[in-house]
This record gives C-alpha cells, structure tokens and sequence, in this order.
C-alpha cells in the first residue's frame, strides 16, 4: 500500500465515519421526535373525540330523560306489565307498546329501542333498517344499560334511562345507534374480546387487524403493522363500550411522517454527500501534504538506486522538525556509507597493489613493471578518452595482468636465458592461471577479461584463446601493448633493454598483426610525449 | 263576510214545514298536507312498516269536515225544542290510532260509541268541562258508550297515543250538522224564525250568523273560516 493511499484512507476513514453516524444519529433524532409529536397530536386528537363524545353523550343524557318521562310510554309499559301474564291481552298489550317505540323511533330518529321492566328483563323492542321499522322478540336480547349490542350483523350503541312515575321504576328505555366511525377523524377498529369486528380501514380485513391487534391487549399505546404500514394505536379509554369492547384509533405513522421523512432524507443525504466530498478533498489534500517531503526524499533513493551512489539529500530544508531530522539522519546514513565505500576501496586498492608487490617480488628482473604497466595503460586509456569505472579497470587490470606469473614455478620463471619450448609453454598458462586465481573474487571479476585476454593478438595468434581485432577487450588491448613496450624497455638478465625509440618502432612493426593499431598509434604519441617531459625532467636536473 | 243577500220573507200557513239552512265553509288557508301514520293492521312483529308519508288527500278537505254547524239556543219561541232521539248512538272508533271520525255532533243527550278498532290497546278520555270521563284501556273489539247530556264541545284523547285527539260537538238541540269534504252543510227543516247559525272549528274557534227562515224558502249561507295566518296577520274576525 502506498503511503498516499495510507495517509488517505487513515483521514478519510474515520472522518466519514464520523460524519456517517452523526448524520444517522440526528437523522433518528429527527424521527423519533417527529414521531413523538405525532404520537402527541394523536393523543391530542383523542381526547378531543372523547370530549366531543362525552358531551353528545350528556345531550343525549337529557334527550333521553325527556324520553322516558314520555306518559304514553309510561301507561303502554303500565299496560304492559299489567296484562303481560293475560294471554292474547298480553299479546295487544306488546303490540300496543312496540307501536309506541315505533313511533317513538321514528320521532326521534334511533335505530333501536327497547324497554325492559324493572328487573331488567327486555319486554319490548323495535329496530329500524333503512326507512323501515320493525318490532322483533326481545326476550332473548343481551343489551346493557350503556355499551355496544351486536344484532344482526350491526353494531349498536346502547344508552339507557329509567321509565319512572312518582316513586315507582316501570321499568327502562333503552335507545340505539348504529355504531359508524362518524366523528372520529382518524381510522379506527372495534375489537370485541381480542377479535376485530369494525374498523374504518380502507383495505385491510377484519381477521388481518385482529391478528395485528392480538399483541396490543392489555396495552394501552402500542404500535401494529398493517398492510405493510406501522399505525400508532390508542384505545379511546373515556368512551365505554361496555364489557369486552376496546375502540382503537390510529395513526398511520408512515403516511404521516413520510413527507417529512422524504425532506429530511433529502436533505442529510444532500448535507451528507458535500461533507463527503469535502471529507475527501481534504484528505486527498492533507495526504499530499503529508507525503510531499517524503516523496522528494524516495525520489532521491529511486535516483540513487540508479546510479547506484547515494549522494547526500540536498534540497530544501523542510518546515516538518522530523523531515528536517530525517533528511539529516539520511546524510549522516549517506557519508558514513560513503566512507565505508572508500575505506572498503582503499583496503582493496592495498590488497591489488599488494598483490602486484608480491609478483615483483618474486622477480626481481621485472620489478616494477606490474606498476608502469599500469600506469602506461591508464594513461592510454585516458588518452582513448575512457574515463571513470571503464578507466579503473584498465589501470587495476594491468596491475595485475601478470598475477598467474605467481602460478609458474620458480626455474621458468626465473630461468636466466632463453626459455626452451617446454618453458615458454608453461609461461604461456600465466593469463589463465591468473583469471583462476582472479576469478574467485568477485570484486575482480571486472578486471578478467584484461588479466585472461593481454596476450591476445590483432590478427588472432595469440594466446590463450587466439581472439581477433575487436573480439578482444579493449583494456587487454592496451595492456598488452603497454606490456610489450615495458619488457621491451626494461633491461634483463641476458639482455640490456631497447632504447624508446626502437621499442616505438617494433610496436609500429607490429600494428596490425600483434597490436591494436589504433592503441599503438595513441601509445606512441603519448610515450613521445613522455619523452619530452622525461628529457625536459633531465635538463632541468642538469642545470640545477 | 256578509250575510246572504237574498232572504225571501214567505210565510206558509204550514208550521210543520220549515226550510234547509243551505251552506259552505270556506277555509282559503293553503295548508301542509297532513301527517298520516301508518295503518295498524299491518304492523306486525317483523314486518316493517315504512315511515310517515304525507297523506294524498287534500288537507283542506280535512280542516272543511272538522266544521261543525248547529243553531245556537235560545231558539225562537214560537219553536218548541223537539225531543232528541236518544236511541241514536253515534259512533267514533278507533282506527289506525286516530279517533274515526274525527268530529262528531250530536245533540245534546246523545251518545257516543267508542268501539276499538285497532289490535292495539286504545284509551278513551276526557277532560272537558261538559263531560270529563275516562274509559280505561281497551282492546279491540270492546266498545264503550258515553252520553253527553250538556252541550259544549268535548276533546277526546287516548292515554296510549297522545296524537290520537278527537271532538265531540254536542250541539243544544237537532239542528247540527257538520261540513262534508268540499265545505258544504245543510241544516234541515227549520222552522220559521229567527236564528244565530254558529259554525266552530276547532282551530279558529266560533263564527255566527243571524238569518230569518221562512217557511218553504231555503237559505243559502256562507262561512268564511280564517285558519292561521294569512298575509302575515292572524285573522281574528269572526
């Protein structure tokens, strides 16, 4: 994971989560306390209905206190209790006092009477259905004194006023209504014994309100689903149906506070998104922010990775204190690496020009030479314009172009005179034996190619691989030019060495079939060269 | 109102022969149609009886046959007061909870029957000042008599149905009447003389007329009876 991508997420995680949940948080808030005021107007609304309800129940009271002080009422259920055990004079006598509830129920516009005598038992009872009025059997009829009576299907309000005259009670009127919904604003569902058998809910069965309402007996508040909507129900507690009967109004509440629900969705959505948006923006921003020193600094490392230095990092301080700390402990990491580095190359330096020490010290003859032989070929290369690592390598591969020497024992190496063919061969194993020794090393494993291919000719003939022109390296190229013009120069046992003049020209004789001719075109004009400062070198001691 | 124009003086030697007392009550008032309830007999357990309609008749006719007509006392002295058959019981039933007719007149010592017409228990009563009385509740089919021996007008009402309400004219002697449907009356064989016709209503109260009958010259007389108001001014002329 990117450090970007890291300092990203870790800001913008935990602020939108933030910002997520307070948003839920307040958009509950918001809810419930919508709910709650709803749940308040319902309350509200409740007792009003219930007010209303008492108060038409108190009209009603006196309208029916009127009605059982009617006298021809009174003399009918005189009449009636009088005969009532007369045979067909009972018979009249009902029909006599059922005509009179008729009338009076057409008179005052009920929908059911009844007059039950003293003990309560019913005598006498008419029901109107649609513009017709009909007496029926009252001795099987259940009605209370003030409740809801199921007849026939229809639900009837029940109230009831004592028939009195002087002291004496005749008996009891009682008056019904069809139970409707009239007058309650909000839906509402008639339960009688945990069973729903009226409701004003467009929609939804009786038997599916029922089971909805089979959780709410005995609680007062309560919340039901219905037809996949949440009512608030309420029973109308001041208004009594009598036993078994609770009257529940509703609420729906989804309906209700969907509206609102819709805005404030809409809203906090809204609110939400930006501050998301936002959220993000300031992350993408801080995590920039965050990470810019750094990635100036990895840049520098990838750089160094490259070239494989590690320079120090020199850019602009930073404000941050730790970037500031880190870009020091980095330089401070730099130069020590750097240190090492050149203390590692010294001691290897040491250890190659120790090396070289070693061969000349077997040989006295040719001490020495390992160290013009590379001091010539360095120059060479410099010459050929090589330079920096490519440059190293010429001069440290001539150092020790003649390491394998150290391989070949001492009567051929050391042999004064000339060399029979069995010796020269032996001599002839020094560059393989060289790579060999080399070649375990993997710091010299750069310098193989000159210490294996120095004796290589242009033409092919050499040894030991017989490589042409090209095909060779350039710095066993050099070397092996530089080599000859030192053995050629050098004085030996059995021989004095060549003036410069003719080992230039042997070399020139060469060029093309032993040498590079390009090398010894550059050797020449540089040992010329050499010359010249060795001669204005003499004639300076001289004149001193 | 104005008394009939025309009144022929012809005397005829014959005293048992009078003249009639030909007349008309008008009753101008528009009225509402009257509230009728539904008959009783076929309201029966069960069966539904639809509510009060209007009746169809026209009202008028009712308020017109509600006029009573009779010769106001004292009756001139040339005519002795005839014997009034007392054996004549005339009848008001009750039917549908309505007393049927709903006036009646008689003469004074005259009875009146009150059979029960109805399945339903009716009661009889009265409290007027010329005869108060109280039949008790009765059942179809009883009748109960009373005899009026004083005249005066006497409301009869039933205890069971206090919208059943009838009227018993009882007039001082036998020539009374009262209007048929259309307003019209006849007062039969008066004798020559000089009489007050009263006419009553029951609502707007008494109204007299004085006329001279002579013998064999029938008479034509007119009451005008204002009920309620009319032209926003209660009619008090009578």
């Amino acid at each position: 994971m990117r450090f970007r991508t890291r300092a990203f997420l870790l800001c913008f995680v935990p602020f939108s989560l933030l910002l997520t949940g307070s948003f839920w948080a307040i958009q509950n808030v918001v809810q419930s306390s919508v709910r709650n005021n709803l749940r308040e107007s319902l309350r509200e609304n409740h007792s009003s209905i219930a007010r209303l309800r008492s108060r038409t129940d108190l009209q009603n009271s006196r309208f029916l206190r009127v009605a059982g002080e009617n006298a021809s009422l009174k003399a009918g259920l005189q009449l009636l209790l009088l005969n009532a055990s007369d045979g067909s004079a009972g018979i009249d006598a009902l029909r006599t006092v059922e005509d009179q509830l008729r009338e009076l129920c057409e008179q005052m516009g009920f929908d059911f009477l009844l007059v039950s005598d003293p003990r309560g038992k019913p005598l006498a009872a008419v029901i109107r259905s649609g513009d017709r009025v009909s007496a029926l059997d009252a001795t099987p009829l259940r009605a209370p004194q003030r409740g809801l009576l199921m007849l026939a299907g229809k639900i009837y309000q029940i109230a009831s006023v004592p028939v009195d005259q002087a002291e004496e009670n005749l008996g009891s009127l009682s008056v019904g209504e069809i139970f409707d919904f009239s007058g309650f604003s909000a839906p509402a569902v008639l339960i009688h014994n945990g069973v729903a058998i009226r409701s004003s809910l467009l929609g939804i069965s009786l038997s599916e309100a029922g089971r909805a309402f089979a959780g709410c007996s005995g609680v007062a508040e309560c919340d039901v689903l219905l037809g996949g909507a949440t009512y608030f129900s309420l029973p109308l507690q001041n208004i009594s149906f009598g036993d078994g009967y609770v009257l529940r109004s509703l609420q729906n509440m989804d309906s209700a506070t969907a509206p609102l629900h819709a805005v404030l969705n809409e809203v906090f959505l809204t609110a939400l998104t930006v501050a998301l948006l936002a959220a993000m923006v300031f992350s993408l921003a801080s995590s920039r922010s965050i990470v810019k020193p750094i990635s100036a600094m990895i840049q520098h490392l990838r750089t160094s990775e490259g070239t494989g230095l590690l320079p120090e990092f020199r850019g602009d301080p930073s404000p941050i204190l730790e970037m500031r700390e880190l870009t020091s402990s980095f330089n401070r990491a730099a130069a020590a690496i750097l240190d090492g580095r050149q203390s590692l190359e010294k001691a290897y330096m040491g250890f190659v020009g120790a090396l070289a020490n070693a061969l000349d010290a077997r040989d006295q003859s040719t001490s020495g030479h390992s160290q013009r032989v590379s001091e010539l070929a360095g120059a060479t290369g410099a010459a050929l314009g090589v330079t920096g690592e490519a440059l190293e390598e010429i001069r440290i591969g001539a150092l020790l172009h003649d390491i394998g020497k150290i391989g070949i024992p001492d009567c051929v190496l050391l042999k004064p005179g000339r060399l029979t063919d069995e010796e020269f061969a032996i001599v002839k194993q020094h560059p393989e034996i060289g790579r060999r020794i080399l070649e375990g090393v993997n710091g010299f494993v750069p310098y193989l190619g000159a210490v294996e291919f120095h004796h290589e000719n242009w033409d092919g003939t050499g040894y030991p691989s017989g490589q042409a022109g090209m095909q060779t390296p350039l710095a066993a190229r050099i070397i092996h030019v530089s080599d000859a013009y030192d053995a050629m120069t050098s004085d030996r046992p059995y021989r004095p060495g060549m003036s410069h003049r003719e080992a230039i020209a042997i070399l020139h004789r060469y060029a093309g079939t032993q040498f590079d001719p390009r090398v010894v075109e550059l050797f020449a004009a540089l040992a010329a060269q050499d010359q010249d400062t060795e001669i204005e070198s003499l004639a300076e001691a001289v004149l001193q | 109102m104005k008394t009939s124009g025309i009144i022929l003086a012809v005397f005829l030697a014959l005293a048992a022969s009078g003249a009639n007392i030909e007349g008309t009550a008008v009753i101008k008032k528009q009225l509402t149609k009257r509230r009728v309830t539904a008959a009783v007999p076929p309201y029966q357990r069960g069966q539904g009886v639809g509510l009060a309609a209007d009746a169809e008749s026209d009202p008028l006719d009712a308020e017109r046959s509600r006029v009573a007509i009779w010769l106001e006392d004292p009756i001139p002295p040339n005519v002795g007061t005839p014997a009034v058959a007392m054996t004549e019981v005339v009848r008001m039933a009750q039917e549908n909870r309505s007393f049927v007719p709903e006036t009646v007149v008689i003469p004074a010592g005259g009875k009146v029957s009150f059979p029960n017409l109805d399945p339903i228990f009716h009661n009889v009563f009265s409290l007027s000042k010329p005869k108060a009385f109280d039949l008790g509740n009765y059942r179809k089919g009883e009748t109960r008599t009373v005899t009026f021996p004083k005249p005066g007008i006497v409301f009869v009402n039933c205890r069971l149905h206090p919208n059943m309400t009838g009227v018993i004219v009882v007039a001082p002697n036998q020539w009374n009447t009262k209007a048929d449907g259309s307003g019209r009356f006849v007062l039969k064989d008066v004798p020559p003389g000089k009489y007050t016709v009263v006419a009553w209503h029951k609502a707007a109260g008494f109204f007299r007329q004085q006329l001279q009958i002579t013998a064999g010259h029938d008479l034509k007389i007119e009451f005008l009876i204002p009920l309620g108001f009319e032209d926003g001014r209660l009619q008090t002329k009578r």
